[in-house]
């Protein structure tokens, strides 16, 4: 044991000097310690395999689960900033220990079953809407190396793990044994099933760009790569800034017609009819108290983040960021600035625009609610798909004007025709 | 890598058994979602990410929400207790297909001659390939199947729309 022990000693000595004495990738050193732990660990049979994986999975719940509560004192706050009054001020500095307190409230509170639910059920729904709240943050490239999964294939199995979510939440509305609760899950269902169909299609747009699933190509495939090597600061600067997707026209509609359908797939407002409280007493949920309705809110947050950052990772350039190489630095690829510094700034950002959007669109309707992906997310998506083929094959100056073109000219036409009686008619109430 | 194997399988036989026999549906139907994923698994533990993604996407999300939807518009979820399962024959059923497993499968998988060396020296992602080959060789079979679905969405949207006033 103290063998073992003083060789661990030694090897940190020896690793420190070899890797930090240079600081050659200051924006590398999380990953090479998570490497040189990772063959420590292959010493020591099932516990280090264990270990290993530990290391892989652990810090992605723990960052992710610490972002949802920095998230909930956020949207309390910047709601009450937007509705007039304080929000959360009395646990600690600026209110900011709300999470931890509103954790214990839920923790203390009685776990209410009710008598007529199907006890399975109603217990299993929580859990298993979880999987794929945390399967999907392990296809986040959240810096340069730092990826729990790289493989060929991680877009269509992010979407893919997306689509346990409707089962979990039908799981808690059909076994709450409350009518509200049914109907709310079928709700949610219709809308997930109706939404991840424009969402998809316009993330396909990129895998058409960049020709590859895999996250981390497509992050690398949004810098310039020659000014990025380049030996002038701004250049390296611009590189990394110019590439992103957002700044192609089919890019930016990509962006925005996948963030929309990220709200809507995620169930934030203006589309969180399933779950909001006026709404058919927040359908699923009706019947959760306690842990299992955190449960609930926590896998919900977790996979907000997910989508997000994947819109990130498609068009807002992952973790590229106005960044330089370090001057002492002679590695090319070396970055001054942590990739994961620009990761979690943008997901803010984007998440702040959730908050923003939560607290000022009044929310649609259930009819609303459909036709919207129908008819307007879904026409759109499919032009954007032609506009992208069509943009891949010309030159630039030709590329530009014919795109904005077409999608400008499309967008008038998809809301004029929404708007006309051919597809608005005035509604009928039937059962009302 | 054998651990994992056998504890998938046992969650596929699990699934199986009780897809089969619980009377509950909605529990059937859980512990048929139970088996796909499990067998997602099992095509992830061979390395076909594309096959095993597929089945998550079409088994798990597509198949399983349609057979929810059916299970939604059923009058009683919980079928009658006892009898209707238990038919007379089960046990020259079992017979049979435990005389099929021992006369022909396993003495077919003892005999034959697997390669022991693997097939391929490198496994190259699959994923590009498998793209590669839709859009060279099997482009008119996409080509039917778009228009198929087309015809399909179609379809849905005439017959969900609501009937003309006169």
């Amino acid at each position: 044991m103290q063998d073992t022990l003083n060789l661990f000693v030694m090897n940190i000595g020896q690793w420190l000097s070899a890797n930090l004495g240079t600081l050659n990738n200051p924006d590398q050193i999380i990953v090479e310690i998570a490497r040189w732990l990772r063959t420590e660990f292959g010493n020591w049979g099932v516990v280090g395999f264990i270990l290993a994986n530990l290391m892989a999975t652990v810090p992605l719940i723990a960052v992710f689960s610490g972002c949802f509560a920095l998230t909930t004192w956020l949207e309390r706050k910047g709601l009450g900033r937007i509705q007039n009054r304080y929000g959360p001020n009395r646990v600690g500095p600026y209110g900011l220990f709300q999470p931890m307190a509103d954790g214990i409230k839920m923790l203390l509170k009685e776990d209410i079953v009710p008598e007529r639910a199907d006890k399975i059920g109603h217990f299993l729904a929580p859990v298993i809407i979880m999987i794929p709240a945390m399967t999907g943050l392990v296809f986040l490239p959240i810096g340069r190396n730092i990826i729990a999964a790289s493989i060929d294939s991680a877009l269509l199995f992010f979407f893919a793990i997306g689509s346990i979510v409707s089962l979990s939440v039908f799981m808690a509305g059909w076994a709450s044994h409350n009518k509200f609760s049914l109907v709310g899950g079928m709700r949610a269902i219709a809308q997930l099933v109706s939404y991840e169909m424009p969402l998809i299609l316009s993330a396909v747009v990129v895998v058409m760009f960049v020709g590859s699933m895999n996250t981390s190509v497509i992050v690398e495939a949004q810098q310039i790569k020659s000014w990025v090597t380049s030996d002038a600061p701004a250049l390296q600067c611009l590189g990394q800034v110019l590439g992103w997707h957002v700044f192609q026209p089919w890019g930016l509609m990509g962006f925005l017609l996948l963030f929309v359908s990220a709200l809507a797939e995620a169930n934030r407002s203006p589309f969180d009819l399933p779950e909001a409280d006026s709404e058919i007493i927040a359908g699923h949920l009706t019947e959760y108290s306690g842990f299992k309705y955190a449960l609930f809110f926590l896998a919900e947050y977790v996979n907000t983040f997910a989508i997000i950052g994947i819109c990130t990772t498609l068009f807002l350039g992952g973790w590229n960021g106005p960044n330089i190489r370090p001057p002492w630095s002679d590695d090319p690829q070396a970055l001054l600035i942590p990739g994961f510094v620009w990761f979690f700034l943008k997901i803010f950002v984007l998440m702040g625009i959730m908050i923003w959007i939560r607290g000022t669109l009044p929310r649609l309707r259930i009819d609303q609610l459909m036709g919207f992906a129908w008819k307007f997310l879904l026409p759109l998506a499919i032009i954007n798909l032609l506009v992208a083929g069509c943009f891949y094959h010309m030159e630039w100056y030709f590329g530009w004007p014919f795109s904005i073109l077409i999608l400008c000219k499309s967008y008038a036409i998809v809301v004029r025709l929404n708007k006309s009686k051919l597809v608005n008619s005035n509604r009928t109430y039937t059962y009302a | 890598m054998i651990i994992t194997f056998c504890i998938l399988s046992v969650f596929i036989i699990i699934g199986a058994v009780s897809t089969i026999r619980l009377h509950n549906i909605v529990y059937a139907v859980f512990s048929l979602m139970l088996l796909f994923s499990a067998i997602a698994g099992i095509f992830l533990l061979l390395m076909a990410e594309f096959v095993a993604v597929a089945q998550i996407l079409i088994y798990l999300g597509a198949v399983g929400v349609l057979i929810l939807f059916a299970v939604m518009l059923t009058h009683s979820v919980t079928g009658s207790s006892g009898k209707n399962i238990y038919s007379n024959g089960w046990g020259w059923g079992l017979l049979l297909s435990l005389s099929i497993l021992f006369a022909t499968l396993l003495p077919a998988i003892y005999f034959s001659d697997f390669p022991s060396d693997p097939a391929v020296e490198i496994i190259e992602p699959s994923v590009k390939k498998l793209g590669m080959e839709m859009m060279h060789s099997c482009v008119p079979a996409m080509w039917l199947i778009a228009i198929l679905l087309t015809a399909a969405l179609i379809g849905g949207i005439v017959i969900a729309a609501p009937p003309q006033k006169r």
